[in-house]
């Protein structure tokens, strides 16, 4: 039997993390901005020209590019396994890498567009997920 | 390039390296360091400075040393030879004669498993299989890094599992000759690569190294006192550190492993040589992927030419590169970094048991690991080691 699956707070305890993790709670996805350059990082982190004093969060597209994916077969963690778990490296629009799921797509493809939609992972446990966008203007799970 | 400051190893010693041995870690750094002032030919009092890895606790009471200084280095698979570049900088500045570098782990036993703590006073996820918020979407350990650049890689450049076959033949065919190696006996040929499951996708078991059991001990000093020794002394010519969180800071990371730009080009102009120079490579390589990428940071090949480079045979015993010639991490043992770092002081020494390198002169030398913040961002230093010039 499967364990519970990791709730943020159990992967990394950030505070600085706080303001998004609510966010996802109204399905809002938002990424950490820079004030000086506006450059866009995620999950909460300093500027790698400005530091941390100019950054901020605030609302971004939700929209992204899939960079490159793996299935995780071996059961390395007891909360994943029927069927194996997919993890994808999307790159924002924005900018920013992020790690996370795709969900709704047969077959994963490096380079297709993908757009942010919420899961539910336990009662106002809200997880950002990523679906394959299927043409212009699709604003599937907006 | 080389003066009398010029860091020099004079001492290896190894435990015996291998699955379930039945012997503590901190009995296996014994052994090791044991062996590496009896093969330095130095008494332990004369050992000034220690450096140890990550959680191992410092073993000075029990191994009977008393050095000025004794510190832990955390930056996983890069640390033994982080261990070689901080030497080499105590030894420069006066800080340091003598340095002893000792590594041990037994892993013997069951993989942790990893489960959720749900918000448990004073327990993370994070560390050890756990790399942070990619683990809530089931994504964890070292492999599914290494998953995610071999995907990659193959979009890139039309790769293909074969290839990534082709190393692990290489690798392992180089093992199974080395007595006392994991894979002694065992060679595999593509088809068995391809026949063994999937772990982390494109990620085959064939492509995976396992852990092993074992301590590895080096002794590191200047080109003048090595004189005094009785090992065979490897001078480091150059060395150089690189970090791929400049690769995530560009969007770039799952196409580097951290090896370009800076540590090759910093490692490659200290020792004043360039790619086609190296005689042999001994490279971090856990999965067959980081052999591939490796391969075309240090400029043994272009870009995405790596799978004809290892095709060709130039990383076999008869290539103009072999590599990984103890068998590597899937092959020879895994004792992180210290796995291509010992077997590349016994290359240049002229004394690896088998495959050993005609006038190995030059020999490369990588690590990578540790964790800048982020599932995949890791130290990556690179060695280039000869004979003392």
């Amino acid at each position: 039997m499967n364990a519970p699956r990791p709730y943020p707070g159990d992967v990394a305890p950030d505070t600085a993390d706080a303001e998004f993790w609510r966010a996802c709670r109204e399905r809002r996805f938002l990424v950490f901005r820079c004030g000086e350059c506006g450059r866009a990082v995620w999950p909460a982190g300093g500027c790698p020209g400005h530091g941390m004093a100019p950054m901020a969060w605030e609302p971004a597209s939700g929209l992204g590019r899939l960079r490159t994916w793996t299935v995780v077969h071996q059961r390395y963690a007891t909360s994943f396994d029927d069927p194996p778990p997919n993890v994808a490296l999307v790159e924002l629009d924005e900018g920013p890498l992020v790690h996370a799921a795709v969900v709704g797509a047969g077959l994963l493809e490096v380079g297709m567009r993908v757009q942010v939609d919420f899961q539910e992972a336990a009662p106002e446990v809200v997880i950002p997920v990523f679906r394959p966008v299927r043409g212009p203007g699709d604003t599937l799970g907006a | 390039m080389t003066d009398a400051r010029t860091a020099t190893i004079v001492g290896l010693g190894m435990s015996p390296q291998g699955r379930r041995l039945g012997i503590s870690p901190r009995e296996l750094r014994r052994q090791a360091i044991d062996a590496a002032l009896a093969d330095a030919g130095i008494g332990r009092e004369l050992v000034d400075t220690c450096i140890c890895f990550g959680v191992q606790p410092e073993d000075l009471r029990y191994a009977g040393l008393s050095p000025r200084a004794s510190f832990a280095l955390n930056s996983g698979g890069a640390s033994p030879a982080l261990s070689v570049v901080v030497a080499a900088g105590l030894i420069a500045t006066g800080q340091a004669d003598r340095v002893l570098s000792v590594y041990g782990e037994a892993f013997t036993g069951a993989a942790p498993r990893l489960e959720p703590n749900h918000g448990v006073a004073g327990r993370s996820d994070i560390g050890g299989y756990s790399y942070g918020y990619p683990y809530l979407y089931g994504l964890v350990g070292p492999g599914a890094v290494y998953a995610m650049a071999a995907r990659r890689y193959m979009e890139v450049h039309g790769a293909t599992s074969e290839d990534l076959a082709a190393v692990a033949v290489v690798e392992r065919a180089y093992g199974s000759v080395r007595p006392g190696a994991v894979g002694y006996g065992r060679p595999i040929t593509v088809a068995d690569h391809q026949a063994s499951r999937m772990i982390v996708d494109p990620l085959r078991l064939l492509d995976c190294s396992r852990p092993t059991d074992g301590g590895v001990a080096i002794v590191i000093t200047s080109a003048e006192r090595a004189a005094d020794c009785a090992g065979s002394p490897v001078a480091v010519l150059g060395a150089g550190c690189g970090h791929n969180i400049a690769n995530w800071w560009d969007g770039t990371m799952d196409e580097r492993l951290g090896a370009a730009p800076d540590a090759a080009r910093r490692a490659y102009a200290e020792a004043g040589v360039g790619p086609e120079d190296i005689s042999v490579a001994q490279l971090y390589a856990p999965f067959t992927i980081a052999t591939l990428m490796q391969l075309e940071e240090y400029g043994f090949c272009g870009e995405g030419e790596a799978p004809a480079f290892v095709r060709d045979g130039h990383t076999g015993p008869a290539g103009k590169l072999p590599t990984n010639t103890g068998g590597g991490q899937h092959s020879g043992f895994y004792a992180t970094g210290f796995t291509p770092l010992s077997e590349g002081v016994l290359q240049v020494r002229g004394q690896a048991p088998t495959n050993q390198v005609p006038d190995a002169e030059l020999c490369l030398v990588s690590g990578s690991g540790g964790n800048g913040g982020v599932h995949g961002s890791w130290a990556h230093v690179s060695l280039v080691l000869g004979r003392p010039r």
